[in-house]
């Protein structure tokens, strides 16, 4: 009963000093937004890393120079660095030694920042060129909508056949006329369009639409920026899964010229090494958000049992008006604690509020689901809870135990 | 109280404030303390009004031994037993006059509604019915202090204690307040007052003189 009333009287002593208890929610609301915000957009993050990173097909697994990410010192960088590329000729022998154990052996090359043209209409110039062969689409995750895929042919007379991207085929045909068969010219060269690939989305706010497929061997004897290849390839069965790995890391080796004493010079990449990859550095920003966010909470907590200090200090004549009239220690001492209470309390719910929207905006961004973080909430709840009193507390104890006489004297 | 004493450490000096003090108070006792600054009727009122503890003697107040009583059943009887009305009035300056005078009533767990009621019939006996609304701040001292009385007389205590009631208030009002005393004196109250104003104190029916600590006279009228 007497909970309401001390309730309400703390919020009144609260309010009469507007600007200065805004201030120090602001201070809580700080601290708890960035937690909730980094939080909120990892966990978005997290839900895309499955549903992003799973771009290789079933079974399927890729053979690259580099990992996918390179976190770490700069030891292990240099070693990335000095890898040689894995050429063409380096992917035939792989795929002369594979081929009668896995099967859909595709390679892929890319080359950044191309422009296409196709009539009066062109792309911005940031269009991806893919040299693949007929596996490409299916190692990938891409399924035709209209047209054909590459054949085999385009692949072995290196033909200027194209397969479009979603994204591109509808900046070049924007009012839904057929591309199939027509010709656009990919910097600068002819290629008839054969067909256009459905539209597979963004990942990490990177479209994956946006790319030309042409045949690798056209590509190589076309294209000037020459990169290392990356191969994929598929396992017969998901039982077999884990022995097509190890033999291709040989075939491999065997292809690059390695000898027994030197080590793997490629990475073998699968949908779960590279969702371990980004889970690492994922992890790590979270630790790293997550300290400065308890600083800035530890801060905070600070800021408020400064502030409750100076409010015992200013009112230590009400407090000795209270005690006179009757009120024990504990309900001065509760009113003092309600009060830091409410204000981290009310910073903690600006900043879950902020913080989840800002958090939200960031996932919409990179065209993640909206969520709300409720495990982060609950945590900044009780951590703000646990900061409210345990700061308050001090104070709250010195106006519980101000000597009534003292307090009522004149100053 | 018998051989009551409240000893202060000054430094390296003992500050007998109260020294022995034997005093008794009766139901509907109207008493004024008397005595020059620093003889200990500041003490001694506090001691009164359980806001302080002696050093040594014993306090019993209707029957109960205060002396020997910890903070919050210090709390409890000026809850229940004292009302207080101070020279410098000692409202919440925030809070409007209903609110201050229901002030002791929320710490004795008072329903809202009772509550409310019972403060504003206390503010119409003290003739400001039409003031219940206002804060302090907008009324006049004379008003001040008779929205104080009406604190003090809130919980029925057994004792007024009253620490020079009329000092920061000019004559005329003071006059109204001692009226107000004197009334409430009549209706059966307890109540002692601190005052170093003779024709204040001409008010009461017992006056009782202190110097250096100690009793110098006890009068009755």
């Amino acid at each position: 009963m007497l909970l309401r009333e001390t309730m309400s009287q703390a919020i009144y002593s609260l309010t009469m000093n507007k600007l200065r208890s805004w201030l120090t929610i602001m201070g809580v609301a700080v601290g708890v937004f960035s937690i909730i915000a980094v939080m909120t957009a990892l966990d978005a993050i997290d839900k895309s890393i499955e549903s992003g990173l799973t771009s290789l097909g079933a079974n399927t697994f890729q053979i690259q120079k580099n990992p996918a990410t390179t976190f770490g010192s700069g030891h292990s960088r240099n070693l990335y660095a000095n890898r040689k590329d894995i050429t063409w000729q380096q992917a035939l022998l792989f795929r002369k030694s594979m081929e009668s154990k896995s099967r859909n052996i595709g390679f892929m090359i890319s080359s950044m920042a191309n422009q296409a043209k196709y009539a009066n209409l062109t792309t911005n110039p940031d269009v991806t060129i893919t040299g693949g062969d007929e596996n490409f689409s299916a190692s990938s995750g891409y399924i035709v909508a209209f047209g054909r895929n590459l054949a085999e042919p385009d692949i072995r007379y290196s033909r200027n056949t194209v397969v479009l991207g979603s994204e591109v085929a509808a900046t070049l045909f924007p009012s839904g006329e057929n591309p199939q068969n027509k010709s656009l010219k990919i910097n600068g060269e002819v290629y008839t369009i054969a067909g256009v690939f459905n539209k597979k989305g963004a990942a990490f706010g990177q479209s994956q639409d946006n790319f030309v497929l042409i045949p690798i061997t056209r590509y190589l004897n076309h294209i000037n920026e020459k990169s290392s290849l990356s191969i994929t390839v598929e396992a017969l069965s998901r039982k077999d899964y884990p022995q097509a790995i190890d033999r291709a890391i040989g075939a491999m080796r065997l292809a690059r010229g390695l000898t027994v004493k030197d080590t793997n010079d490629f990475e073998i990449r699968t949908n779960e090494s590279l969702i371990d990859s980004f889970r690492e550095i994922q992890r790590a920003i979270g630790t790293g958000a997550f300290i400065i966010s308890f600083m800035a909470l530890l801060t905070a907590g600070v800021g408020i049992m400064n502030i409750m200090l100076v409010s015992v200090t200013e009112r230590t004549r009400e407090i000795g008006i209270r005690k006179s009239v009757g009120a024990p220690k504990g309900i001065i001492l509760r009113q003092f604690l309600l009060e830091s209470l409410f204000l981290s309390l009310v910073g903690g719910v600006i900043g879950t509020i902020i913080g989840t929207a800002i958090g939200n905006v960031v996932a919409l961004k990179f065209n993640l689901p909206l969520l709300f973080p409720w495990l982060w909430i609950t945590v900044s709840m009780v951590v703000c809870s646990a900061i409210g009193v345990s700061f308050g507390l001090f104070p709250a104890w010195k106006a519980a135990n101000l000597n009534p006489v003292e307090a009522l004297r004149p100053k | 109280m018998q051989s009551l004493c409240k000893f202060y450490e000054m430094g390296d000096q003992t500050v007998r404030a109260l020294d022995s003090i034997n005093l008794e108070f009766g139901q509907n006792d109207y008493t004024a303390i008397m005595g020059p600054s620093g003889s200990g009727k500041s003490t001694l009122m506090n001691i009164l009004g359980c806001l302080d503890t002696p050093t040594s003697g014993l306090y019993e107040l209707n029957g109960q031994s205060v002396a020997e009583m910890d903070d919050d059943e210090l709390a409890r009887i000026r809850n229940k037993e004292i009302g207080f009305v101070f020279q410098t009035f000692n409202l919440l300056p925030r809070l409007n006059c209903l609110r201050n005078v229901e002030l002791p009533l929320i710490y004795a767990g008072v329903a809202p509604e009772e509550r409310e009621e019972r403060a504003a019939k206390a503010l119409v006996n003290v003739g400001l019915g039409d003031r219940i609304k206002h804060k302090p701040s907008e009324l006049s001292g004379g008003q001040i202090q008779r929205v104080a009385i009406a604190r003090a007389l809130i919980n029925n205590p057994s004792i007024i204690l009253a620490d020079e009631p009329t000092g920061n208030l000019d004559t005329a009002t003071s006059h109204d307040i001692m009226n107000i005393f004197g009334a409430l004196s009549e209706a059966g109250n307890t109540i002692i007052l601190i005052t170093h104003e003779e024709d204040i104190a001409h008010y009461t029916r017992r006056i009782i003189r202190l110097r250096d600590g100690k009793i110098e006279s006890d009068e009755r009228r």
